[in-house]
């Protein structure tokens, strides 16, 4: 990987030298700012990643969702009922959240394999389907129940919105599972499926990208994970320490963006105050 | 051993080569990297349409494998039905408009999507009732903001208070815009750094489970 | 039989108000919001004969709060004279995009390829918007009846974002945020929405930084767009069966706490 960290920083420094002498149209002017913006972050990232991951493990504060998690499998052991975990209509598979519910999805897959309960994961998209049943596959191979994986489980329903709802609200209303994971990026399919998960009583652990649906998932299930949550989730629950570094790069990151924002904005009060208009370098 | 090695290489070279280029690209207005960036998106949607195949085939296959066992048996009928009769419609008459293909687009299909959809205002309701209750301090601040809302949402507020909307519009723009503004920003970074993990090829679970 | 349950009278309540409310024909006075206002007055500053890509970026399902939203800014923008060019973004937009954009154009008896054109769909929304940046014609070679991009007078004049006003959005879900985060941030195209009610506060974010020019949302915004160009578009009315819902809402959750409050005091918690 040190490889790739020796690519990033070629490329940074010619990007540099090229967007500074202003090479016969290579570089587009307008872009500068999101180019050190990003080029910061990436920087950012790549030394939590390989520099500090060696170090002592980086302490997570307690996400109560996940620390339900090994309950909610083990209710549905109990009680002979499936898991159902769904990652939502409104993800692909290029997007990072999607990503981040196939590291939670792989972490139950080992559960419920261990504990020999039935895994259900109904999607929208053929890719995340056949990624999942990969993920579900490996899951239940590394714990040793390699036999107890069911392909047909791992299912494609539908493509449409209200055809994929129909089909796990089905789902849920005929298996009628214990236990409920809605992890991924949904859109108005997301009360619907948390209502009917709430009419069967099931246990409901929640997390989304989408703000908007947030308060619906808030108000329907028992745990839900805000936003960046998810993404912390997975290292949360692995224990991986590359993604527990990029969770410290994150917050790293974001304390640069607060001390940006009260710059930018003690800036312009003073713009405001002083009437002289100063530089806008701070404005993409 | 060697080719479940390239198996893994592979994918993950390719996954850094194009993003890499497609980071570059976005900073270049030069014409050999719009040009480049035309040609990736172009291939783009048609990997796209050969993944469509994927869902098809297993769509069938599992539906049938389900119904030779007898589980689900009415359910899993009516969707096959679906599944073989829209796509004869369209081969055989198009899809264009007045086609029997957009007939049953319009009259059962369309009709079926908005019923579910629909749904969502009776779960409005119910979940409401449930889960509005005045629990604490805060619990009480939210509810009293949920109902300024519905009441400026609605052409009901101007009635008891032609104040009404402007203070729902505070809250939306002020309040409620700063923690979503937050949790964008948190969304943001994670989506970053697990974008980055892809491509730099620490994160290797889109490859279908190699940690 | 089954016993209802709590949440079924609730179900049952709101179907027999709204009910009751489509069957009466009240008309309420509404106050036009900046939000509307400011979409309003883009469309009717822009000069005319301006080009507006107008995407349906919607399914089926949301179409009855969809249609008034659509009908009300497709009749400005028609009715000012601007160029519009639809496509959509989502398959189930497709037909109906059209349908809507003819039914439009024929009330002012506009001609197909000069004062409009639809291109249809195109797969891959993020794919797709990234392309029209570089060229549409690439994107869409053929209109969405199969006739070729270069036949049309109207698409001759359009390269690329560069001859487009803005690009509306009609949406029901997060596809505007693509062509902001694509379309606008991408190629510096003006992005506006005309979203459905439950997305309003997704887009406040952008709207406030400037990164969506300007948003209508959901039936009321459609309700106070059909005052403002003075024609009715079912927006109103079905603004009233939202208003009988959200009142029928307030009612359940002030009962619900009432329920709270009476079984606390009685000790029984909840």
């Amino acid at each position: 990987m040190s490889t790739a960290v020796l690519i990033f920083c070629t490329v940074s420094y010619h990007l540099i030298l090229i967007s500074v002498a202003g090479y016969s149209g290579w570089f587009n002017p307008d872009t500068v700012a999101t180019l050190v913006a990003s080029l910061i972050s990436i920087a950012i990232v790549l030394f939590t990643t390989f520099y500090k991951r060696g170090g002592a493990a980086f302490k997570v504060r307690e996400i109560a969702g996940l620390r339900a998690v090994e309950d909610a499998i083990g209710r549905a052991t109990e009680m002979a009922r499936p898991v159902l975990y769904t990652p939502g209509w409104g993800g692909d598979i290029q997007r990072p959240t999607t990503i981040a519910s196939m590291n939670i999805l792989s972490h139950i897959a080992e559960k419920t394999a261990d504990y020999d309960c039935r895994l259900v994961y109904p999607t929208h998209d053929p890719v995340i389907m056949a990624v999942a049943q990969e993920v579900v596959k490996e899951s239940y191979a590394r714990v040793g129940f390699p036999d107890r994986y069911r392909a047909e489980d791992v299912a494609y329903v539908s493509s449409s919105q209200f055809g994929y709802a129909a089909a796990v609200d089905g789902l849920i209303t005929r298996l009628q599972p214990a236990s409920i994971f809605l992890l991924g990026t949904f859109e108005a399919e997301s009360l619907i499926l948390a209502e009917t998960g709430n009419s069967i009583n099931a246990i409901q652990i929640a997390g989304t990208d989408s703000t908007i649906q947030l308060s619906f998932f808030i108000v329907a299930c028992d745990y839900t994970l805000i936003g960046e949550e998810v993404f912390a989730a997975s290292g949360y629950l692995s224990g991986d320490k590359s993604i527990l570094a990029s969770v410290k790069a994150q917050d790293i990151m974001k304390v640069l963006i607060a001390l940006f924002v009260v710059v930018a904005v003690i800036w312009s009060t003073i713009e405001a105050i002083s009437n002289v208009p100063l530089s806008e370098w701070w404005v993409f | 051993m060697v080719g479940v090695l390239m198996g893994r290489r592979l994918p993950l070279a390719v996954c850094f080569v194009f993003g890499l280029v497609m980071f570059l690209q976005y900073f270049s207005e030069h014409p050999v990297a719009i040009n480049l960036n035309q040609t990736i998106l172009d291939y783009w949607q048609i990997v796209f349409a050969f993944t469509l195949i994927v869902g098809i085939f297993t769509y069938f296959k599992n539906n049938v494998t389900q119904i030779s066992r007898g589980s689900d048996r009415p359910f899993r009928l009516v969707g096959l039905a679906g599944f073989v009769s829209m796509p004869l419609l369209a081969l055989i008459w198009g899809i264009k408009a007045d086609t029997p293909f957009m007939w049953m687009f319009e009259n059962v299909q369309a009709p079926m999507q908005s019923t579910v959809f629909a749904l969502l205002a009776f779960f409005v309701a119910s979940a409401s009732f449930r889960g509005f209750r005045a629990r604490s301090l805060p619990a009480a601040v939210l509810l009293l903001s949920a109902l300024l809302m519905l009441l400026s949402r609605s052409n009901i507020g101007g009635f008891f208070s032609e104040g009404l909307p402007e203070i729902a519009n505070w809250i939306r723009d002020y309040p409620s815009m700063a923690a979503r503004r937050a949790i964008l920003i948190g969304i943001g970074l994670g989506s970053l750094t697990t974008s980055l993990r892809v491509i730099i090829g620490i994160e290797r679970t889109w490859l279908g489970g190699d940690k | 039989m089954k016993r209802l349950e709590a949440r079924h009278w609730t179900f049952l309540g709101l179907f027999v108000v709204v009910t009751i409310t489509m069957l009466l024909n009240i008309k309420l006075e509404m106050k036009v919001s900046p939000y509307t206002q400011d979409m309003y007055t883009y469309i009717e500053s822009l000069p005319e004969g301006s080009v507006l890509i107008i995407s349906f970026d919607h399914e089926a399902s949301s179409l009855p709060e969809i249609r008034p939203i659509a009908l009300a800014v497709l009749r400005h923008a028609f009715k000012k004279g601007h160029k519009l060019i639809g496509v959509s973004l989502l398959a189930e937009g497709t037909l109906i995009g059209y349908r809507l954009m003819r039914q439009t154009a024929d009330e002012l008896d506009l001609e197909y390829g000069r004062d409009y054109a639809y291109l249809g769909f195109r797969p891959q929304y993020i794919a797709a918007i990234l392309a029209m940046g570089e060229s549409i014609q690439q994107t869409y070679p053929r209109d969405y009846l199969g006739a070729p991009y270069e036949q049309f007078e109207l698409l001759n004049t359009v390269e690329n974002y560069n001859d487009v006003a803005a690009v509306i959005s009609i949406a029901d879900g997060s596809l505007t945020t693509h062509w902001i985060e694509y379309g606008q941030a991408r190629y510096g195209v003006k992005v506006l929405g005309a979203v459905t009610a439950a997305m309003v506060t997704t887009y406040d974010p952008y709207l406030a930084s400037g990164q969506m020019y300007a948003m209508m949302g959901g039936l009321r915004g459609a309700a106070e767009y059909e005052k403002l160009i003075e024609r009715d578009g079912g927006g109103a009315r079905g603004m009233l069966a939202q208003s009988s819902a959200h009142l029928y809402v307030i009612l359940l959750v002030v009962l619900g706490n009432i329920v709270y409050f009476v079984s606390r005091k009685q000790g029984g918690g909840s």
